[in-house]
């Protein structure tokens, strides 16, 4: 990583730092009283500023001095933080982004944000919210009561490495530097000196146990050892007031001299015992050392090690059919490699999809307020991991889904209120992993949509005939169609509903599928499903006919023989029963056209899709084998069943089946046979 | 054992005004032409899967160098009948634009003769009547020697949504 | 406090603005050109700090923080290198060889003093 501009190193560093206060501002609309989310919003706020200085970014570096200013009394605590300080503070935020994408051109915009906010604070001074215990999250340290005026106290303990002092480092400046942000109590410890005679005086035996009053944030005490971090022992922790000195806050700092007990390297010193600290891993928000890759050598990487599964394949076919013993074996070496890299490349490229929901909590929050609906915001499953990509290319989808959820589906609150239900709507977003799948869905718990509005808006638009029979999750399907739109009034924010048949060709074009399903009065359910990857899976090889197909492994449950009488009953019921369940089946005989007489004894293939499964009528079920994903050729666009092709040990190309498409069809061709023999029936 | 020529030795330059450089191929009893620089590969023949449900004149997939190409069979497209491969056939592997697109597609030949010049000034527009094939199929028929050789719309052929010729047939034929 | 503090890098303007800087604070300074000026003057006078470059013409930074270390004079001299924000294995390499601490290119005046001050106090 050499030749990186430092100017986009800053504008990386920036966004992400901009990220992470938008967040802490939209947890502390929920948690006023959390004093680490102020902290770490100040934390983001001053790196932003230093570095912005530092690469010339002077406009930013002036905004954000005058934010900190204003901010300052509600860190310092005196004054309180109210729904609409935490607005101001979002377009400050939003401000500080112009400002680093486009100098120059709106310094103008900062001033009366400044102003809003200063007005803001000054009238939220006074209302000092009492201190409240934070909950005891995974790991966090105990949360001290806020004495406003004392800051906090911090016990601080450390050793250096034993070289340290021939290398320059010298602990009387750390313990300076400690002093500079508070009265400091300090205490040595010696248990670590050798007798006399077996003293180096070049090492240094000593460590030393500090208590920390101070308003500074806990990244001052940090940079603090920042040159001597990595080798040294050190612990950092928040302490209970009791055992803070009850001096007042603001002592001068005074020479190390006066409180530190002279070093005399030949004089033992009192010992005080203290145990030692093995080096507590910051919990700043660094998660451990990470690179930055561009997003083509990634994909480089995936195609190699697409060839290299190939290859592999072939390999493993010519050692199957040697006699040589060592070919074999270390055919069956290669293989196992090439399945661990192929993991762990997929892996390279997986993100958790928290990611994204985060950027929706400030959608959420904007919507809310511009439509003066109060929405409880729940996401369930951040740590789903998806591909990049597919990541970045849902985000527009979402969004506008969620509009929709928030613009049209959550009632007024007057509205619900008289139905019964709280003021308050919610939405809840949800992903999850489901075989070769990840189901994201967006839930609202609003009026849910009008079937017989969308059934006679569609026979107005002439999408369908006025008696067509249709399933209920068909019905649903036609709100994807353009040009298809139920909302009465159209809104500014979500446009004419024409937003829907873009979001389904987008999933679409992902290889997902996009379902709805509601509930009158209850609200609506969006559910995508997209697959997992796009590159390498484990696919299972069917043989209908003379040709060869692929399964993704992942969506299939079991295979099953077929029941003879089911084979001698050719149509009708096309049911089989797994285990008291009735699962359908489709010939792929049939659904191919397929020639070649059958086998004997046909085999099913019991795949899933979300909830629901069918069965795949195959003649012979060949085995599992990493399949290599390739795409199709925009020619066979049209042809549905396939999701895409792959290369096999021998050099033939073998079609990939769609699994969600095959299981959609057998439903709808289930749905359409029992309707028909109702008619028959009736 | 495929023969895999690189036509990048066999052409030198583009067509130039008075001349096509092309690549002539036999579909039955007729004979085609290929612009030269479209032509990647020549093959063997090689083991095709069939599509199921594909249009029919694209209803194979063939494996070239580790990468899924659709095949197309022409003589689908100009109603001709299409016996089994032989020792004779071979599969074209060209580029071709689709809706803006550069698209590698095969193409299926009966034979494969060379590549050779036609003077552009022997090229005439295929008459509107009073052919087998539809006309839109064909950029011009041009001339070398005593042969007629049709040079076909590569880009309309492939675009064409209906893959039924006149006088449909079922299946890839191999 | 009589001891200065050593300057190492082959960039005049560098060098001037480090030293321009440090005696505006109060620090006496000495300057070298590359690491071989660099250790010969880091030997011969007393030094209560060394700030050097990596990238230097006939010694390079690494080799010159090395080849002082190992000579007895180096004992508790702080030594500073230069380096860009994102070069972990330099930072590795620097702190191997026995550099202390670091100052990240571009820099500005103040950055500099801070590291300094914190390493050598004022």
């Amino acid at each position: 990583m050499s030749a990186a501009d430092p100017t986009d190193v800053f504008r990386q560093e920036a966004r992400e730092l901009l990220e992470q206060l938008e967040q802490a501002l939209l947890d502390l609309n929920d948690a006023p009283d959390d004093r680490d989310l102020v902290d770490s919003s100040f934390r983001a706020l001053h790196t932003i500023k230093g570095s912005g200085a530092m690469f010339g970014f002077e406009e930013v570096a002036g905004f954000v001095h005058e934010f900190e200013t204003a901010f300052d009394r509600v860190r310092k605590g005196t004054a309180s933080i109210s729904a609409e300080l935490i607005k101001v503070a979002l377009a400050a935020k939003d401000h500080i982004a112009r400002l680093i994408a486009e100098p120059g051109k709106h310094a103008a915009a900062g001033e009366p944000i400044l102003e809003h906010l200063r007005t803001v604070v000054e009238s939220g001074v006074g209302h000092v919210p009492a201190p409240v215990a934070k909950a005891a999250a995974a790991g966090a340290p105990a949360a001290a009561a806020h004495g406003q005026s004392h800051g906090r106290s911090w016990r601080i303990k450390f050793r250096l490495p034993e070289n340290a002092l021939v290398l320059g480092a010298n602990p009387l400046l750390l313990l300076d530097e400690l002093r500079e942000l508070g009265a400091c109590e300090v205490a040595v410890s010696t248990d670590a000196v050798p007798p006399l005679d077996a003293i180096d005086p070049e090492v240094c035996y000593l460590g030393w146990d500090v208590v920390l009053s101070t308003d500074s944030p806990r990244q001052a005490i940090d940079d603090v050892f920042m040159f001597v971090r990595d080798d040294m022992e050190l612990s950092i922790e928040l302490v209970a007031p009791a055992s803070t000195v009850a001096t007042a806050s603001a002592v001068a700092p005074q020479p190390s001299v006066a409180l530190l007990p002279d070093i005399n390297w030949k004089e033992p010193v009192p010992v005080v015992e203290i145990e030692k600290h093995r080096e507590t891993s910051n919990a700043a928000g660094k998660t451990g050392s990470s690179l930055r890759v561009p997003a083509e050598r990634l994909d480089q990487l995936m195609d190699r090690v697409g060839e290299l599964v190939i290859a592999q394949a072939r390999l493993s076919q010519l050692a199957a059919a040697s006699d040589d013993a060592n070919l074999k074996a270390l055919s069956e070496e290669i293989e196992r490699l090439a399945s661990g890299l192929r993991d762990t490349t997929m892996g390279i490229r997986m993100v958790p999809i928290g990611t994204l929901f985060g950027r929706f909590r400030r959608l959420v929050h904007d919507l809310s307020n511009d439509l003066g609906k109060e929405v409880d915001f729940v996401t369930v499953g951040e740590e789903t991991e998806l591909d990049k990509t597919v990541i970045e290319r849902l985000a527009d989808p979402l969004v506008h889904v969620i509009r929709n959820a928030i613009d049209h589906g959550l009632e007024a609150p007057s509205r619900r209120v008289n139905a019964g239900k709280s003021g308050r709507g919610r939405v809840r977003l949800a992903a999850t992993h489901a075989g070769a799948e990840v189901a994201i869905s967006i839930a609202d718990d609003g009026a849910g949509l009008n079937i017989e509005r969308i059934r006679a808006k569609a026979v107005e638009a002439g999408l369908i005939a006025a008696d067509a029979k249709l399933a209920e999750h068909e019905l649903f399907q036609l709100v994807f169609h353009p040009g298809f739109s139920t909302a009465k009034e159209v809104t500014s924010l979500s446009g004419r509903g024409v937003g829907m048949d873009v979001v389904k060709r987008t999933i679409e074009g992902l290889r997902g599928h996009i379902d709805l399903s509601s509930k009158p009065g209850e609200g609506t359910t969006v559910t995508l499903r997209l697959p997992l990857t796009l590159a390498i899976i484990e696919g299972m090889l069917v043989r209908v006919g003379q040709g060869r197909y692929s399964i993704p492994l992942s969506a299939v449950e079991e295979c099953v023989e077929l029941p003879t009488d089911a084979e001698a009953c050719k149509s009708g019921r096309n049911f089989l029963n797994i285990r008291g369940n009735l699962v359908p089946f489709l010939r792929l005989r049939e659904l191919f056209k397929t020639k070649a007489p059958a086998d004997p004894h046909q085999k099913v293939v019991i795949v899933s899709a979300g909830e629901f499964r069918v069965g795949l009528v195959v003649d012979q079920v060949i085995g599992n084998s990493q399949t290599v994903i390739k795409s199709l050729s925009k020619l066979h666009a049209d042809v549905e069943s396939f999701s895409g092709a792959t290369i096999l040990g021998d050099g033939t190309v073998a079609l990939i089946l769609d699994v969600s498409h095959l299981v959609t069809f057998g439903q709808n061709f289930e749905s359409r046979l029992r309707d028909e023999r109702i008619g028959r029936a009736a | 054992m495929s023969l895999n020529v690189n036509m990048s030795t066999l052409t030198g330059a583009k067509s130039t005004g008075g001349a096509m450089n092309a690549l002539t191929l036999r579909l039955q009893d007729e004979i085609f032409a290929v612009e030269a620089e479209s032509v990647r590969e020549i093959l063997d023949v090689v083991p095709i899967t069939e599509v199921p449900n594909a249009r029919i004149f694209v209803g194979g997939l063939i494996n070239v160098r580790g990468r899924v190409v659709p095949l197309a069979d022409l003589r689908v497209m100009f109603g001709m009948e299409r016996p089994p491969a032989d020792v004779n056939t071979r599969i074209v592997v060209v580029e071709v634009d689709l809706d803006g697109e550069p698209t590698i597609v095969a193409i299926l030949a009966d034979r494969v003769h060379d590549v050779t010049e036609i003077e552009t000034a022997t090229i005439q527009d295929a008459p509107r009547v009073g052919m087998r094939w539809r006309p839109e199929y064909i950029r011009g028929i041009g001339k070398r020697g005593d042969d007629f050789i049709i040079i076909p719309d590569m880009g309309k052929i492939f675009t064409m949504e209906d893959g039924k010729p006149s006088g449909s047939q079922e299946g890839v034929g191999l | 406090m009589s001891k200065s503090i050593l300057v190492v890098d082959d960039s005049a303007s560098i060098r001037q603005m480090v030293t321009l800087t440090l005696s505006g604070a109060g620090y006496g300074t000495l300057e070298a050109v590359d690491g071989e000026d660099g250790y010969s003057k880091a030997i011969a006078n007393p030094v209560r700090a060394v700030i050097t470059d990596l990238n230097m013409p006939r010694m390079n930074g690494i080799e010159f923080i090395r080849k002082f270390r190992a000579h007895q004079s180096s004992a508790g001299v702080p030594i500073v290198f230069l380096t860009t924000e994102s070069n972990e294995e330099m930072k590795r390499q620097a702190k191997e060889a026995g550099a202390i601490a670091w100052i990240v290119k571009p820099f500005k005046q103040d950055q500099l003093l801070a590291v300094i001050k914190k390493v050598a106090g004022t």
